[in-house]
């Protein structure tokens, strides 16, 4: 029987790994640059100055609010930190289309827009990975989870199916075909398995209110989102609007209120409730770059009257749960060595399930050299396969030379930046039919590797500020991202060139896939 | 066949076990209520990973099915139960 | 960098403790049981050392996220150097906790 359990794990591991693994590696990628999400914004936004956070910025923040949507019901604040260098504010608009919601990105000093490009940013990334694009955030949600359902049995039954986790732990067989693949599949998986199950499990955590609603459903019965908000996260309960103006309350003596309670950490976000009504309430949010756990701490004031009405931040264990893997998912209380480790993480998931993928289309590839004819469903997984894994940072260099190319007066700029990461992710899609299996591996790797090469070039001569120039400045943010493109061009041009020199080995004699050299998926013929 | 109809069970009955075992624990838990709806849920998806686990590795597929199916009955009894206290 | 050193050495003698791994490193044909149990012994020894420090240095939470992430790079590089030199891990192990050694003494 313990080989059937066995056979019917790997089977499930497969398959679960397979169907998804275009999404999951996309969804692992775009993920990983969010990491980067204040730093892609900022080089996104060559205008600005490295600017560092002052004591004036939510006051500032609230005056300009008070000028761009006076009749909102709710404004929502983030202030600048140590990395993000703009005041991000939404504001509630019941006239907007979508979900009602507008926003803006301010300058913390004047409060005026950012005299900058329009565009997404690395908020970009951030969003895809989480809600992907064209479709309704609603459904790109539920995509998004199911598919990270799917890997986290994929985990599960992987970590069953590969029982010498221990034995295979320091090995890597390079040059040796299928083997390698699945030693490069091993050790991605089992040297990180930690972040994996963490980063997945979490992830689902962050969605579980959508994905499985049955708990407070029952707990709460009738509509009564609010009342379980209130009580698992001690948010202040809302109140309503009662129709008499009244002045909001200066800003200052509020913060320094809450600095009082929070000796050493900055205030993250400000939410104004009803503004300018006599029921105004401000609610200031510590900074989540304070502790691990994300169970935000707020105060809430009076915004009329400046008193204090409400301190929330339930120190209890379940919510405090929660906040912590929240908070280990975003990763946004860690520091540079801490995010690098993340970084390395998230890219070793990315490897990971690209290797997944690869390794399957090579195992079909032998099994069907052995038989004489390939099957379409072969075709189709090496086909995505090139467009998914090579295709994706093509499309992300795409996105970066739309961001410098595109003029900066353009209607629906953000707009057509993120419509140009789609075009040129479609055409890798597209160049697989025209091109052999090796040759359209090489040619989009290549494309991407001088995209990433060529974009500090590109920049210097759009912007006019080139890498040692930023470097003289003292800008480390946007030298070190010029570096660090130039690095991922380089690991793009290392594999076209790794893919492009393989020179297709002998045939695989039998079973003896451990000896043989066998091929790897990159130059098989077609 | 026998494949599909696993998938179903994993997939589907699965997220029933889940979605029982989630409503269930959530006001069974002796905790406050905020706090066990937040336990249970957290803890549902552990509870589906290994329902879908539970029908592939099942050794027919009517031993897969009829495994949820009692797992099910039995999370829909304690609700049922737990409801019935409800004033 | 000295918890990243003694992660580094903890995963080198783990992975001298295994068969395979001796004969590829060393060069040398048997390594007894003896031989593997105290290694093995080292390696988790040095892990938890490497654990101890970071938790002494950034508290509990801290300081096993840092542990973890660590050890995955830590293993990483010890993959690839097993991998392309193997006849230099030892020596690669050895230079990590000098220069660790070195950034403790120089830092405190």
């Amino acid at each position: 029987m313990k080989d059937g359990f066995r056979q019917s794990m790997a089977w499930l591991h497969t398959w679960t790994g397979l169907l998804v693994g275009w999404v999951l590696f996309a969804v692992f990628l775009t993920g990983t640059a969010a990491y980067l999400r204040p730093e892609i914004s900022y080089w996104m936004r060559p205008e600005l100055a490295l600017s560092r956070p002052g004591p004036h910025n939510a006051a500032v923040a609230v005056a300009a609010m008070q000028e761009i949507a006076p009749a909102s019901p709710a404004w929502f604040i983030t202030l600048p930190d140590a990395r993000e260098t703009t005041t991000r504010v939404f504001w509630r608009d019941p006239a907007a289309r979508g979900r009602g919601f507008r926003s803006e990105v301010l300058d913390p000093d004047t409060g005026r827009p950012v005299a900058a490009r329009d565009t997404l940013g690395g908020e970009f990334f951030y969003r895809f990975h989480f809600q992907l694009h064209y479709v309704s955030v609603l459904w790109g949600r539920w995509i998004v989870s199911i598919c990270t359902m799917f890997m986290l049995v994929a985990i599960v039954s992987g970590v069953i199916t590969h029982r010498r986790i221990f034995a295979d732990f320091f090995t890597f067989r390079p040059g040796k075909g299928q083997r390698s693949w699945l030693d490069g599949h091993n050790v991605c998986a089992v040297l990180a398995l930690p972040y994996h199950l963490m980063i997945t499990y979490t992830g689902l955590v962050l969605f579980m209110m959508m994905v499985m609603p049955w708990g407070v459903g029952t707990a709460y019965p009738g509509d009564q989102r609010a009342a379980f908000n209130a009580e698992a996260f001690g948010n202040p309960p809302q109140r309503q609007r009662t129709g008499s103006a009244a002045p909001l309350v200066p800003i200052a003596p509020l913060v320094q209120e809450a600095q009082r309670h929070w000796p050493g950490s900055a205030i993250g976000r400000i939410v104004v409730a009803n503004p300018g009504d006599s029921s105004a309430t401000i609610q200031l949010v510590r900074a989540d770059s304070a502790r691990i756990s994300n169970n935000a701490q707020s105060l809430t004031f009076d915004g009329a009257t400046g008193a204090l009405l409400h301190a929330s931040g339930t120190d209890r264990p379940a919510a405090e749960l929660r906040g912590v893997m929240y908070g280990l998912h975003i990763g946004r209380f860690a520091g540079p060595l801490l995010r690098a480790l993340f970084l390395l993480s998230g890219l070793a998931g990315t490897v990971m399930v690209a290797t997944g993928c690869i390794l399957w289309a090579v195992k079909q590839r032998q099994q069907a050299a052995r038989q004489g004819r390939i099957g379409f469903g072969t075709r189709l997984v090496e086909h995505l396969n090139i467009a998914a894994i090579a295709g994706l940072p093509f499309a992300m260099a795409a996105f970066f030379w739309a961001n410098r190319l595109l003029p900066s007066g353009m209607a629906e700029r953000a707009a057509w930046e993120v419509h140009v990461f789609f075009i040129a992710w479609g055409l890798c899609l597209l160049h697989p039919l025209f091109r052999p299996g090796r040759r359209a591996w090489a040619e989009q790797l290549a494309a991407g590797a001088a995209g990433f090469l060529l974009l500090p070039a590109l920049s210097a001569v759009s912007t006019g500020r080139h890498l040692l120039a930023t470097l003289e400045d003292g800008d480390m943010v946007r030298a070190g991202f010029d570096l660090g493109l130039l690095a991922c061009g380089v690991m793009l041009a290392g594999l076209c060139w790794k893919v492009a020199r393989h020179r297709p080995a002998p045939a695989p004699s039998g079973r003896t896939a451990g000896q043989a050299p066998a091929r790897p998926v990159a130059d098989l013929p077609q | 066949m026998g494949i599909a109809l696993r998938v179903l069970a994993g997939a589907g009955g699965g997220y029933a076990v889940a979605a029982l075992f989630t409503a269930a624990l959530s006001l069974g838990l002796p905790m406050p209520r905020a706090e066990a709806v937040l336990t249970a849920t957290m803890a549902s998806f552990a509870v589906y990973a290994a329902a879908i686990v539970w029908a592939f590795a099942a050794p027919g597929v009517l031993r897969a099915w009829a495994g949820l199916a009692a797992v099910a009955a039995a999370l829909a009894l304690v609700l049922f139960l737990l409801q019935g206290h409800l004033p | 960098m000295m918890a990243f050193a003694l992660a580094y050495s903890g995963f080198t003698a783990l992975c001298l403790a295994m068969a395979r791994h001796h004969e590829q490193i060393l060069g040398r044909r048997a390594v007894t049981p003896r031989r593997r149990r105290l290694l093995s012994g080292l390696g988790f020894l040095l892990l938890a050392a490497a654990l101890a420090s970071l938790v002494l240095a950034e508290g509990w939470g801290m300081g096993t996220l840092l542990w973890l992430g660590l050890l995955t790079t830590a293993a990483n590089l010890l993959v690839l150097s097993v991998c392309y030199m193997p006849r230099a891990a030892p020596a690669i192990s050895a230079g990590f906790l000098v220069l660790g050694l070195v950034s403790t003494l120089a830092g405190a």
